[in-house]
């Protein structure tokens, strides 16, 4: 199967190897939570809700220096072409919900906020390739809607190597193909890793450059959100008025 | 509360979009720099021995933001006032807030903040009024002064050694609050003012605003909310202790009473949902309006009523910027 | 901006799933033209000053890629949506455009107008695909008209009467295909026109052969629907289609469903279906099973002959069992076991071109000099194939090429359309040619970019290749080559010294030719497709370019060169004591050739150091060998000849057996020792992408005909091991002593080819190789001639850590496709070899009717086959004038004689018998040999 077309060099859907789905971010879509964003990377859509810092739940787990971070993630039935009933603690979820606790929790600033807890729920609407990224967007976009305190902005793409050219957001056609997956999660001001993940296997050489493009794909959107945090600021500030 | 999905026909549209951008020309001349996301660096002149307050940290040497908001500069101090966050305490703060849980000798309320409040048995005024020393019946009987889902008001005391809030109610303005609503609001729309406690004379209203956001507009109720009116002389009849509930409800509110409650309430509201700060001349403003243009109390949520009072506040925004300016 | 693409589609559980696609629309889709002002014009191709601008339809590139690849049709768009299309359909053609739009001579443009904004097209309801890209290439036409202005024209090329009339409509340029070759003014170019079908421009405007035979011929193909629904339910079954090399009326389809395979008799049954087709047949009633050929075979213009062929060295060369002894008399209706059918409908064609002549006819009368001829294949698998020609006085004498169109139901033979031509039949280098072309072997040169992967000529050996650490310096040691006499590309050396101990030490030194063809590059990607070097009688084709396999790489003597190296360090025993690889720089000191090697060893008079290391290396070698044949490797022979070429004809001039010596076998005990240990290594590496070499063992069925044979003699063969199967040759000896090597020679044709296999496809006990009874073998001793070597040379680096191993091991598909190339290069060079001899020794004997002695190996209905050992030639002898049934010869099939009734005459398998060999013409132009009785 041609995921890159060697005549014309465009993708399956028409884009070049080194370029993102389009991407939308929208903040305050739940409104009982204390900060939620829907971020969408093509036709991935996913949907976080922060709630929090609060008291903790369960008293055995309260850390008394730090914050509790915890992280839900969840399919929605209807989220791929066929609709399935997911159990929620399924390994896969699981270990989403996992890497994803672990990415916030290294930039949340967790000392400023002992003896509280901080949820995170995400969830995916439209799976479409790439819902771990756009996960870890839209938690960095909810989180910053809660103002809660973070170290820097946490952006995630992913990236892959088909056809002997690595390209770059991988949809889900050609996350299927069975090639290397790489998804990399970085502080984008500090230029910090903080989650890297691949599935397959990759020459040293080619995996730097693959991952290299996931690196230069998460500043995109670190700057996309960037803007859109900054817009979202100063609509309340210019509606709170004086 | 967040925005209001509402359906807006075109001309509605039109004219929020003018509004709104209106707004936004008001405000930018005032503080549009001094925007901030997470991980900006705060421009600040090294040598003034700047002091980094909330919502800054320090990285390479540059003070860099760690919360969205806006940058306040007060003389030596910057800080980050971020908006949507919880509530942020301070000592001699009003506030409302919702009992959890009851624990020995001391009720957890819920507050808009990162951990529960904690009142005190010993801050309690007992319901005979005697200032006495808690006993363990008093201990036993802690759940016919304030019931768990009771709303209640108090004032901040302190911090605890742990971070959470130490909380007393002993006036008799603070208690438990009935025959009402509960709002909550975003903590930043309510501003830190000398009044809290407002009595709305002409709807027989008390509106009590919590500096963490959450806003009680309930009936009037002699005993308890407001001690700076002299009706307590005119009413001598009713029960003295405003803690019981029996003889209250025999007289139930009447409709005119709970129709200014949903009114106001609604006025709330609406004002949380268009993020403009909450005071009591904006929210009898807005009362107002809608009861002279006749709006139904249901429709006040509605999308005609939304842009009306987008262009209201608007028109005195300018007025006040022509006042100053 | 972004659209999406959503459509429903089931899936193979049979669930209905929706699919959203995105589709991104882009502003930076550039024309092309290099004369446009307004686009980036460092991609575009058509030239600048092209007067009109072509846009081909899908059908026109899937049926006129002929026309397209004519350097006359020049400056064309290719839409995406029909490269999309042409992929869907027709794997074959659209490689051949890619290699169009890619070629740099060639003004082909690919315009990606599915994701240009402009030329974006929705699909509207109610539409059908082909529809909407239809209207999606009127679209993008007029855009390019738009855009590109008045001084090109845009022409839209479309045989489709519906597209054509509604581009009109549109203010479109339309014409078909034919309109516009005739108006180019070439003659000769419509030739290449296909036949239009009738989906196309009207059936009337073609004229077939014979009116009269208008009715019905074959049946009607089942839609596609009710073959998916069929194949589901178990009615029918789906296979691919292989026709008798020898009976091309007989089929057969390999069935996964039935687990045997099917058996297609006629071409009524096999309804149109070409070698090579993925078919779906359909079961006959079980008391049709067994058909009699005599029946079948009603006209007379085809029936199957046995032609001379060279001794088939192995069971896919010969030919198929059913052939063997029918005996007429039809109380014989016993179920054969082999269930029979017919084709019902064409799952995936296998239509590509084809060399051949044209039947001779005479010349037509009027008709504006079109004339429709027949075009019989060399190949006798495939059907005769009409075609429609100009220039047939031309033609008749020529070898040519044709490619296939289409092929009614109504019509008896498929549709075709000329070429090219090849040349003059019986020439020598156009029939060498043919046999090229049918052997997919590529003898073109190698192109510019190739050549500029090779090193500076003259190469010497530098000073960073000696510094190299893993490269050892082993110039002082003794090498020498010994090779077939006028070899040039000399890619083996031994070296054996005498260590202290009394052990020896023994190296084989094979030409280190990975280090100049590196992964990835031009070289190594022609090479990968060529797979082997192909020998021809009179010439060879080489897998890499001359300078490469007749200098640089070639251990020649007395100069320094770079090789790879095997080191034993062995008993005299030939017990191996330890192994040791490395990359050395070697310095031959002399290239013997077998005779002069085999002479130096008999010659007592010789005490010097090289001939002392031949003796000792030929000592060593016969104990390795007693050893392999005690455990149980075969030795088998080979009918192999061998030429004489005169230098200046190039005839030949003499046509004698391959001579083996001892020297022979020594270089080969080494070179098989050699591949073993190579093998061990790199398995023990990379147990799951090792490229190792594997012999089936044959099954009791593959060796029914030997012991069939060997029973009628008195014979008895035990075949349950091969060591059983080698003994019992041993001792087959017979009376003359010829008799045993002829029996080997039946063995032979009875095992199948050695492959070559990715060892992570199969489990470890499949890897045996039957014939050489080892766990392990693979081929590491010739890298100039056999691009499996230069993978194995790649892994052995890798396996020592010297090399990094290139990207394409990890995948597995890629590995398995490469294995499977090579097994197939590997075969048609093989064919094409046997091929190229069998064309020599008709050269041979065109002007020399020769008698001779031959054995007989097969018995038949009506005669017998026998095998003449001087020349290695076998062909069928006929006791009674072909076409006459019956008569007075009998066969017995358990003494496997054939006799005449009330005589005493018989003749019986292995018998000797003279014959007299002669070339004759039956038909103009189609010379062959004819063997019969003195």
């Amino acid at each position: 199967m041609e995921y890159v077309n060697p005549l014309t060099g465009f993708r399956l859907d028409g884009r070049r190897p080194n370029e993102m789905r389009q991407i939308r971010g929208e903040i305050g879509v739940v409104a009982k939570a204390d900060g939620s964003a829907l971020f969408e990377m093509g036709n991935t859509k996913v949907i976080a809700a922060v709630y929090g810092p609060r008291e903790v739940q369960n008293k055995g787990q309260q850390i008394n220096n730090r914050a509790l971070v915890r992280c839900e993630y969840s399919m929605a039935n209807f989220s791929t072409g066929d609709r399935r009933r997911r159990p929620k603690g399924d390994r896969r979820s699981t270990e989403i919900s996992l890497v994803i606790r672990q990415t916030m929790e290294a930039c949340i600033l967790t000392h400023l906020l002992p003896h509280s807890q901080i949820d995170i729920f995400v969830q995916v609407l439209q799976a479409d390739g790439g819902t771990r990224s756009a996960c870890i967007n839209a938690a960095t976009l909810a989180l910053a809607d809660a103002g809660i305190p973070m170290r820097d902005i946490v952006t995630s793409c992913s990236a892959g190597y088909l056809c002997s050219t690595p390209l770059l957001d991988l949809n889900y056609i050609e996350d299927s193909a069975g090639g290397p997956d790489v998804t990399v999660g970085m502080l984008a001001k500090m230029d910090k890793v903080t989650l890297l993940q691949m599935d397959a296997k990759l020459p040293m050489d080619i995996f730097e450059n693959v991952m290299q493009l996931a690196i230069e794909g998460c500043k995109a959107v670190a700057h996309y959100i960037r803007e859109v945090l900054l817009e979202h600021t100063k609509q309340l500030e210019c509606h709170r008025g004086a | 509360m967040r925005d209001l999905q509402l359906p807006l026909n075109q001309t509605q549209r039109v004219r929020l979009q003018a509004a709104l951008q209106q707004l936004q020309d008001l405000a930018s001349q005032a503080s549009a720099s001094s925007l901030v996301t997470v991980a900006d660096t705060i421009p600040v002149n090294n040598e003034d021995g700047i002091l980094k307050g909330h919502g800054t940290s320090e990285l390479d040497g540059q003070v860099v933001a760690t919360l969205c908001g806006v940058v306040e500069r007060v003389n030596k101090l910057v800080y980050v006032r971020s908006l949507r966050a919880r509530y942020k305490p301070e000592v001699g703060d009003i506030i409302v807030g919702r009992v959890i849980e009851i624990a020995p000798k001391r009720w957890r309320l819920e507050i808009n903040f990162s951990q529960d409040a904690v009142l005190m048995l010993s801050s309690m005024n007992l319901p005979d009024g005697i200032q006495r020393r808690r006993t363990a019946v008093d201990e036993l009987n802690m759940r016919s002064i304030f019931e768990e889902n009771d709303v209640v008001c108090a004032e901040v005391r302190g911090f605890q050694h742990d971070g959470s809030l130490h909380l007393q109610a002993r006036s008799q303005k603070y208690g438990k609050l009935e025959r009402g609503q509960l709002l909550t609001v975003p903590a930043y729309l309510v501003k830190r003012r000398k009044q809290h406690f407002h009595r709305l004379e002409q709807y027989c209203v008390d509106l009590i605003l919590g500096c963490n956001g959450f806003i009680w507009v309930g009936e009037h109720l002699e005993t308890g909310e407001n001690d700076m009116l002299e009706d307590r002389e005119k009413r001598p009849e009713i029960s003295k202790t405003n803690m019981i509930h029996e003889e209250q409800e025999r007289t139930f509110t009447p409709l005119e009473v709970r129709r200014h409650i949903c009114r106001i309430a609604n006025a709330v509201r609406l004002l949380s949902a268009l993020g403009f700060i909450l005071t009591v001349e904006s929210i009898i403003d807005t009362v107002e309006a809608s009861a002279s243009s006749n709006i139904e109390i249901k429709d006040m949520l509605g999308p005609e009523f939304y842009v009306q009072t987008v262009e209201r506040e608007v028109q005195r925004r300018i007025l006040l910027s022509r006042k100053k300016g | 901006m972004l659209q999406s693409k959503s459509f429903v589609k089931k899936t193979k559980q049979g669930r209905v799933v929706k699919v959203v696609r995105e589709h991104y629309l882009r502003d930076d889709i550039y024309c092309g033209a290099l004369s446009c002002k307004v686009c980036d014009t460092s991609a575009a191709r058509l030239t600048s000053s092209a007067s009109t601008i072509l846009i081909v339809d899908t059908n026109v590139v899937l049926h006129q890629i002929d026309l397209l690849e004519n350097p006359a049709i020049d400056d064309v768009v290719v839409l995406s949506v029909v490269l999309e299309e042409v992929r869907n359909k027709n794997l074959s053609v659209y490689n051949r455009v890619k290699a169009l739009c890619t070629n740099s001579l060639r003004k082909f443009f690919v315009f990606s107008n599915e994701h240009h904004r402009d030329t974006y097209v929705k699909e509207m309801v109610g539409e059908s695909p082909n529809d909407r890209n239809d209207r999606a290439i009127r679209v993008a036409a007029r855009w390019y008209q738009s855009h590109l202005g008045g001084s090109t024209q845009v022409l839209l090329i479309t045989n489709d009467r519906e597209n054509k009339r509604k581009a009109i409509e549109e203010g479109l340029s339309a014409e078909t295909v034919e309109s516009y070759v005739k108006s180019l003014g070439q003659p000769n170019l419509l030739d290449l026109v296909s036949l239009p079908t009738s989906e196309d421009v009207g059936m009337e405007e073609v004229e077939d052969l014979r009116p009269s035979k208008r009715k019905v011929i074959y049946n009607e193909h089942k839609p596609m629907s009710e073959i998916t629904s069929g194949l589901l339910r178990g009615i029918y079954h789906q296979g691919k289609l292989r026709v008798n090399r020898y009976n091309p009326f007989e089929a057969y389809v390999g069935s996964e469903s039935i687990g045997d395979e099917i058996v297609i008799h006629g071409r009524a049954n096999m309804n149109r279906a070409f070698d090579g087709d993925i078919v779906a047949v359909e079961l006959l009633p079980q008391d049709q099973w067994h058909e009699e050929k005599s029946s079948i075979i009603a006209d007379d213009e085809d029936d199957e002959e046995e032609d001379v062929h060279l001794v088939p060295s192995s069971a896919d060369d010969a030919p198929r069992n059913t052939n063997l002894v029918q005996p007429a008399a039809a109380s014989t209706a016993s179920t054969s076991s082999r269930p029979a059918g017919r084709v019902v409908g064409i799952i995936k064609r296998n239509w590509h071109s084809y060399c051949g002549s044209l039947e001779p006819m005479p010349m037509p009368a009027g008709n504006g000099g079109i004339a429709h001829a027949l075009f019989v294949s060399k190949d006798r698998r495939f059907p005769k194939i009409r075609i429609q020609t100009r220039q047939l006085e031309n033609l008749l004498d020529k070898r040519i090429v044709v490619a296939v169109d289409s092929w009614d139901c109504l019509s008896r033979y498929p549709s075709g359309h000329y070429v090219r031509t090849i040349g003059k039949i019986g020439d020598r280098d156009t029939e060498s040619e043919v046999l090229l072309i049918e052997n997919d072997i590529n003898s073109r040169p190698f192109s510019a970019q190739v050549l500029a992967c090779l090193p500076h000529l003259p190469w010497t050996l530098s000073s960073e290749v000696l510094a190299n650490p893993n490269r050892q310096d082993l110039r002082h040691l003794r090498v020498f080559s010994v090779d077939p006499p006028g070899c040039k590309d000399i890619d083996d050396a031994l070296h054996c010294t005498s260590l202290p101990n009394g052990n020896f030490e023994v190296g084989v030194h094979i030409a280190d030719v990975t280090n100049f063809v590196l992964p990835g590059t031009p070289l190594d990607e022609e090479a990968s497709q060529r797979g082997t070097s192909v020998y021809l009688v009179e010439r060879r084709i080489d897998m890499l370019p001359k300078p490469l396999t007749e200098d640089i790489c070639s251990l020649r003597s007395d100069v320094e060169r770079l090789a790879f190296s095997v080191i034993w360090e062995m008993t005299s025993e030939a017990e191996i004591i330890s192994t040791r690889y490395t990359k050395s720089v070697i310095k031959s000191c002399a290239a013997l050739s077998y005779v002069e090697a085999q002479a130096r060893m008999d010659d007592s008079r010789l005490m010097d150091s090289l001939t002392t290391d031949l003796r000792n290396l030929n000592s060593l070698a016969k104990v390795m060998r007693h050893r392999r044949i005690e455990r149980g490797a075969l030795t088998l022979a080979s009918a192999e000849v061998k030429f004489q070429i005169d230098t200046e004809t190039h005839d030949p001039l003499d046509i004698g057996m391959y001579q083996i010596r001892e020297a022979n076998q020594m270089i080969e005990e080494f070179m098989l020792a050699a591949n073993v240990s190579v093998a061990e290594k790199i398995l023990k590496h990379f147990p799951l992408c090792s490229l190792l070499r594997r012999h089936p063992t044959p099954t009791k069925e593959m060796l029914e005909p030997l012991l069939r044979t060997a029973a009628a003699i008195g014979l008895d063969l035990d075949i349950s091991s091969s060591k059983a199967l080698a003994d019992s040759l041993d001792h087959a000896v017979g009376d003359d002593p010829y008799f045993n090597k002829l029996i080997r020679i039946l063995a032979t044709r009875c095992m199948t080819q050695a492959v070559y296999f990715c060892s992570g496809d199969l489990s470890p006990s499949e890897y045996h190789h039957y014939g050489l009874a080892a766990p392990l073998y693979t081929h590491f001793t010739s890298p100039i001639r056999r691009y499996a070597d230069v993978i194995v040379h790649r892994l052995l680096a890798a396996a020592l850590g010297i090399a990094k191993l290139p990207p394409i091991f990890m995948d597995g598909l890629q590995l398995t496709s490469i294995a499977d190339n090579l097994n197939y290069r590997h075969r048609n060079a093989q064919m094409a070899s046997r091929a190229s001899v069998e064309l020599h020794t008709l050269i041979y004997f065109r002007k020399r009717p020769t008698d001779t002695e031959a054995r007989i190996v097969k018995i038949k209905s009506n005669g017998f086959i026998v095998f003449i050992p001087k020349f290695g030639i076998e062909g069928p002898v006929y006791l009674m004038p072909r076409g006459d049934k019956g008569g007075d010869w009998v066969v017995d099939e358990v003494h496997q004689k054939v006799m005449r009734t009330g005589t005493n005459i018989s003749y019986g398998i292995l018998q000797t018998v003279r014959i007299h060999m002669e070339v004759v013409e039956p038909q103009p132009n189609r010379p062959k040999l004819e063997l019969t009785l003195t």
